[in-house]
């Protein structure tokens, strides 16, 4: 089933486009990274989706119906800094959120338990913490229970313990068969997370695909024996090497996506080198990122 | 309907400033309501006579005079609850929690009903004091001969909720449009009290250089707060033996109905047009 798609969808501010034109569909269970540098459009895609910004064309749909509220109240979202209402309680917020999503007041204890935020329930929100908040908006999202969750930055202003516990939870709630749309300037982040993903800048889609396979699209592997410059003779004979360096008493390789380590030892094994060392090294989504937006 | 009502509750109830200012709504128009007695012993006190009249004797609680007497008192401190209306619209849109009550799956028009929820409320807790000063102060001051007509003319009771009730439509456009609640707030009270009054003075009553044409007159009567004030009329000409429109008028009702509309479709507007 498809969750969400896009038709075309634009807005700009004056002569200042801030998306153009975006086409996109995210499918059920789908862990979606939004992925783009500050001011890239993910934000502002975002909003338009959740029906605060006013799109100037082009439309969208959600479970494959025009939006209403009713299919918002189907989306947990938090977008930006986290909003509540600074003079009331996490518990107090959390009812008037409840009250919104027609959900019942009985899932409030134990999202603040899920997030971390049972014991300070009682505070009122202006005095939490950056770190505070942003969990309470994850747990206003969660509130619901919802097959859909929008978390814009949701690691913001958490400390490495906090943005390590919302990787996981996000990975566990992925689990469940929520689908997931996740955007983050972080693009480890997004690897680590995510199942998809998509790049925005200024605006504009650059890319679009499966994680996993756009990390294949460029293997690296390191090999090591006790000759290095036997080994570099012998493997530039090898067909499908793109690269051949020696980096740090290694010889670092880039292949073609079909060659497996199996290729490389059996080659060398025929060749009598001895190996001590073969690795696969993922590549990561960052070269893949740095690559998209040069190649742009 | 239930579900707003509940959610508007519960953003007000632990929302000191709404209380305070309520309260000092309610405390400013039971004590100059029915304070009028006092006032008038007063004034006889300062040996203050009208043409020989002890002011004393004015019947200004007698039924059913009573309620246009009170109600036109009562409608100029509206104002204050304009006010709760414009800062907690203020503070939504400071705080964001209206575009986060959109994000969570209100609809618009669901949020514009919330805060009209709530305007019909804070107007209908106003009438419903305003009908309990009424009765009070009519029951222990009226003359015995008004007692048949105790709930004569309680249609100023209407026209005061619908007055009140247009009033905070009017501030809740206002804050919407403009988003700065001090702006608003400053700027309602000079509009009310001083601007619009003047346009008043000038339109109906210009001086002859202006050579304005007859129907100025007509048109000042439409403008926004002159057309609220004009539901209750002032009544107090009636105690030096002059003619008051003792009655409300279908016709300054029907002007004001057409500015409630315009505000609440404007509001709307506003909400679906603008980016949060």
């Amino acid at each position: 089933m498809t969750i969400l798609s896009t038709q075309n969808l634009t807005k700009k501010y004056g002569k200042l486009v801030a998306l153009n034109q975006l086409n996109f569909e995210i499918e059920k269970g789908m862990v979606f990274g939004l992925l783009g540098p500050n001011g890239s459009g993910k934000t502002t895609t975002l909003g338009m989706l959740l029906n605060v910004l006013a799109p100037t064309s082009g439309s969208f749909e959600w479970f494959e119906k025009p939006p209403s509220a009713d299919s918002r109240k189907k989306v947990g979202a938090i977008l930006e800094t986290p909003c509540f209402y600074p003079y009331m309680t996490a518990s107090q917020n959390l009812k008037v959120v409840a009250q919104i999503k027609n959900c019942s007041t009985k899932n409030i204890d134990p999202t603040l338990k899920t997030v971390g935020l049972y014991e300070r329930r009682n505070d009122p929100f202006k005095t939490y913490s950056l770190g505070m908040k942003q969990r309470l908006a994850i747990g206003a999202a969660l509130l619901a229970n919802p097959p859909v969750l929008i978390l814009d930055e949701p690691t913001n202003g958490l400390d490495p313990q906090g943005i390590v516990e919302i990787r996981e939870l996000v990975i566990e709630i992925a689990k469940s068969g929520k689908t997931i749309i996740f955007a983050s300037h972080l693009l480890d982040e997004v690897q680590k997370v995510c199942t998809d993903f998509m790049v925005l800048r200024k605006g504009e889609k650059l890319f679009q695909g499966n994680v996993k396979e756009a990390l294949s699209d460029q293997r690296t592997m390191e090999v090591g024996a006790a000759n290095l410059e036997n080994l570099q003779s012998v493997l530039s004979n090898f067909k499908g090497i793109k690269k051949l360096e020696i980096k740090a008493g290694k010889c670092q390789l880039t292949v073609t996506p079909e060659i497996q380590t199996a290729d490389i030892s059996q080659f060398l094994f025929d060749h009598k080198v001895v190996l001590n060392h073969l690795v696969e090294k993922e590549g990561s989504l960052e070269k893949q990122f740095l690559k998209i937006l040069k190649e742009q | 309907m239930k579900r707003l009502l509940q959610i508007e509750w519960l953003k007000l109830k632990h929302y000191r400033p709404f209380w305070i200012l309520t309260g000092l709504y309610a405390l400013l128009v039971t004590l100059i309501c029915s304070g009028v007695h006092f006032f008038l012993i007063f004034l006889k006190n300062q040996g203050a006579d009208f043409r020989g009249i002890d002011p004393t004797i004015i019947p200004f609680y007698d039924f059913p005079d009573v309620w246009q007497n009170i109600t036109y008192i009562a409608t100029y401190f509206k104002i204050f609850l304009a006010f709760i209306v414009i800062i907690t619209t203020a503070n939504e849109i400071i705080n964001k929690t209206l575009r986060q009550n959109i994000i969570d799956g209100m609809g618009k028009k669901g949020w514009i009903q919330s805060k009209l929820l709530l305007i019909g409320g804070l107007s209908l807790a106003a009438t419903i004091l305003l009908f309990f000063i009424g009765i009070v102060t009519g029951l222990l001051l009226s003359h015995p001969d008004g007692y048949p007509h105790i709930l004569t003319s309680t249609s100023f009771l209407f026209a005061y909720f619908l007055e009140v009730f247009t009033y905070l439509t009017f501030a809740l456009f206002l804050i919407l449009l403009i988003r700065r609640s001090g702006l608003v707030i400053v700027g309602l009270m000079m509009y009310t009290f001083a601007f619009e009054p003047f346009l008043g003075v000038l339109f109906m009553f210009p001086p002859n250089e202006f050579n304005f044409p007859a129907y100025t007159y007509d048109l000042a009567q439409l403008m926004p707060v002159r057309a609220l004030n004009n539901l209750i009329h002032v009544p107090y000409h009636r105690y030096a033996f002059r003619e008051i429109q003792d009655y409300i008028s279908l016709k300054e009702v029907f002007i004001v109905c057409c500015w409630l509309v315009f505000y609440v479709s404007m509001s709307y507007l506003i909400l679906r047009r603008r980016d949060l």
